[in-house]
């Protein structure tokens, strides 16, 4: 009896004063038409960011979230790829490396379809946007209605995904791929090592790393790493952002193709209400769910692996990215239970926090607080969460659940955390730690996944 | 849930009895009384006892008069004090939280002829500084708070933005001075409603509720659950007082506020 009463339990108390945190990071990293990932750190707007964050800000001000995803589509390219950094054009550019003078997308863009009046980043980050997209038009329907906002969105997201589905289907094989490693979202993952390897650095003095000036450097990239960053990146910008061109890099990301797949079944939704055709969208997601298990599934590991395009093998690191299939409601239910064990095995568990860590525990590239080589991220967390949920496994997601508000709360709405302490890393106010948080305690739990 | 409330002069009835009835009935947790010049609301104070003793909640009070504690002319100004002593006095006297007041309203605006007012910014401040000493003693030693109402530029020339509300506030040192936020004036003065709620959350303690274009929340086109948001997140208990005209049937009109308020996030 003692050990029931000791026991601290959540209280509707610690809900209310975590809620209004969660608030107010956002309305404090809004910026009038979107939300800064981070007032320090990330001053512009950037494109996953915002797709968590409109998921969180739905809940605040739906009208902000829809505003949120508009904003961004502003800066969407003619060839219908979302630029993962929309450049705030208030701020000179040394706010953030690489800025608008490294990208030069109105010019070196163009041919690709750069906006004239937007400056952006040229590469994409995951497609998180439909699904972002859908969630916030259910959280009002009758103001998404009264703003037609899934009639103007749907043309853009549709465009999105067939950029996704033609230009980078470098494989030709039905799945998207990423030509840069700040594209999968997990920039620093051992993933990229291999194909990294292959990169030569740009040298040092030919640019200025800004992420360092708010960042910690234990945390941060390698400066080695960033030079092969820097120089796909400008690589890619001297291609004139071509797709056709060969690229260096490479990869199927299954993160980025679960993504695609839960994305493309919202956008089916969102087909159905806007008067288009939904077949499409779910015919697509359902060879996308194929494609992704018979290219990206690894069964010895339990876990999908990302696929190097360049020598057309497998990349043997496990990471978070590879459990994010979780979320595709018809992956087979052998691979599900499979990969709900990869979940709790050594490779992912942690007592002490149970957050899922970005790479294997016992990996030998493992780093508690380098970013994505280790520490546990709130928006995969989130994806886990959500994709237990939809294979009926509540009391598993119940737990995760718990561990995202509870860590959250503790840390500040950390950036990410050192997933064998819990204790927070990065930058605090974090929105979409935030908005996650937020969505977490303010869902229908009886909403459907889709 | 914050609780509503609405101003007498919107709800149908001959008696504060009658209004209270429909109040009750369309959502309402209170009534916010309006104090006209002349000790006119402490001439009701029998019937606002009576109010009270029938069960009627009246928590705060508005200023409904001509000339204030910021007024020019140092006749009506000497008067404008009197009268919101009065008036705090009155509504300290049925158990009420306070009285909300403007610097001034319809005095002088900067952006109409002849743009410069007679007095200097120095002056206008030393003024309001004086006027709030005075009644925020006042106010503590009854018990209850003045509410420092910002007006928009159109309708005062002296404290038209939280920030300057609260910089006034926090210079005169009293706790019994807290400001009283109008939306309607808001949407017209702050770049951003709900972060400037945030950023003066110490010193906000009453709301007054009407939407874009002054009609009834939900008749514009304010971005409410943003707005009831940002009170939420910095602990507001307070009320959301209906200040507002009406547009469409007036009886409906009062009607749907608090609910149209709860369904924004209230």
């Amino acid at each position: 009896m003692r050990e029931v009463l000791d026991r601290p339990v959540p209280t509707a108390a610690a809900d209310l004063t975590l809620r209004r945190g969660a608030a107010r990071v956002l309305i404090t990293n809004w910026t009038g038409t979107s939300t800064v990932p981070s007032r320090t750190l990330y001053p512009h707007q950037w494109s996953w960011d915002s797709a968590f964050i409109a998921i969180g800000l739905r809940h605040l001000s739906v009208r902000r979230a829809q505003r949120e995803l508009e904003a961004l589509l502003a800066g969407q390219w003619a060839d219908g790829r979302i630029p993962h950094i929309v450049f705030n054009p208030d701020l000179p550019y040394g706010a953030y490396f690489p800025s608008p003078d490294f990208w030069q997308s109105s010019r070196a863009g163009r041919n690709a379809g750069a906006p004239e009046a937007a400056e952006t980043s040229g590469i994409v980050q995951p497609p998180v946007h439909a699904l972002a997209a859908w969630l916030v038009h259910r959280a009002d329907t009758a103001e998404s209605r009264r703003r037609e906002f899934l009639t103007r969105l749907y043309p853009q997201l549709a465009a999105w995904h067939r950029y996704l589905m033609t230009r980078r289907d470098l494989a030709g094989a039905g799945l998207a791929a990423v030509v840069h490693p700040w594209e999968p979202g997990m920039d620093n993952s051992p993933c990229w090592d291999r194909p990294l390897s292959r990169i030569t650095p740009a040298a040092p003095d030919t640019f200025h790393r800004a992420d360092l000036n708010h960042g910690h450097p234990a945390d941060r990239p390698t400066d080695l790493d960033y030079g092969r960053y820097v120089h796909l990146a400008a690589d890619y910008r001297s291609a004139g952002y071509d797709d056709a061109v060969p690229h260096q890099f490479a990869v199927e990301d299954p993160c980025f193709n679960a993504l695609l797949i839960v994305s493309e079944l919202a956008l089916a939704r969102i087909a159905d209400q806007v008067g288009a055709d939904p077949g499409l969208h779910s015919a697509r997601a359902a060879d996308l769910t194929r494609t992704l298990v018979a290219r990206l599934w690894d069964e010895d590991t339990g876990l999908f692996l990302a696929r190097d395009l360049v020598d057309d093998r497998l990349i043997p690191e496990l990471s978070v990215a590879g459990l994010i299939p979780l979320l595709v409601p018809d992956l087979p239910e052998p691979v599900v239970e499979r990969l709900i064990q990869t979940l709790d095995g050594p490779h992912f568990h942690t007592k002490s926090t149970a957050l899922v860590p970005s790479y294997d525990l016992d990996g030998h590239a493992f780093d508690s607080t380098r970013y994505w080589r280790g520490p546990a991220w709130f928006n995969t967390a989130w994806l886990i969460e959500r994709g237990l949920r939809a294979h009926g496994r509540d009391t598993r997601a119940d737990r995760l659940r718990d561990a995202i508000l509870t860590t959250a709360g503790n840390s500040q709405f950390a950036e990410y955390v050192d997933p064998t302490t819990g204790a927070g890393r990065g930058t605090r106010n974090f929105s979409w730690t935030a908005a996650l948080t937020l969505d977490l305690l303010c869902a229908d739990d009886k909403e459907p996944p889709l | 849930m914050l609780k509503t409330a609405a101003q007498e002069q919107l709800l149908p009835g001959k008696s504060l009895q009658e209004k209270w009835e429909f109040a009750q009935n369309a959502g309402y947790d209170a009534i916010e009384l309006r104090a006209k010049g002349d000790f006119h609301f402490a001439s009701r104070l029998p019937e606002l006892k009576q109010a009270l003793k029938d069960g009627v909640v009246m928590p705060t009070v508005c200023v409904e008069m001509l000339h204030f504690f910021g007024a020019f002319d140092d006749e009506l100004r000497r008067d404008a004090l009197a009268q919101m002593k009065s008036q705090l006095t009155v509504i300290a006297e049925i158990g009420g939280l306070g009285a909300q007041t403007p610097a001034s309203y319809g005095m002088f605006s900067r952006r109409l002829p002849p743009f410069e007012p007679p007095r200097t910014e120095e002056q206008d401040r030393e003024v309001l500084l004086s006027g709030l000493a005075e009644l925020g003693e006042h106010a503590r030693k009854e018990g209850v708070t003045l509410f420092l109402e910002p007006l928009n530029r159109y309708e005062d020339h002296m404290v038209n933005r939280l920030e300057q509300a609260a910089d006034l506030i926090r210079e005169t040192g009293l706790d019994s001075i807290k400001i009283g936020i109008d939306s309607y004036h808001m949407n017209i003065e702050e770049s951003d409603p709900a972060a400037s709620i945030l950023a003066n959350a110490d010193y906000i303690g009453h709301a007054q509720v009407s939407d874009s274009n002054r009609f009834q929340p939900g008749a514009g086109h304010l971005d409410w659950p943003a707005w009831l948001g940002a009170l939420h997140t910095i602990g507001y208990d307070g009320y959301l007082a209906a200040e507002c005209r009406l547009t469409g049937d007036p009886v409906d009109a009062v009607r749907s506020i608090p609910a149209f308020l709860q369904r924004s996030g209230a």
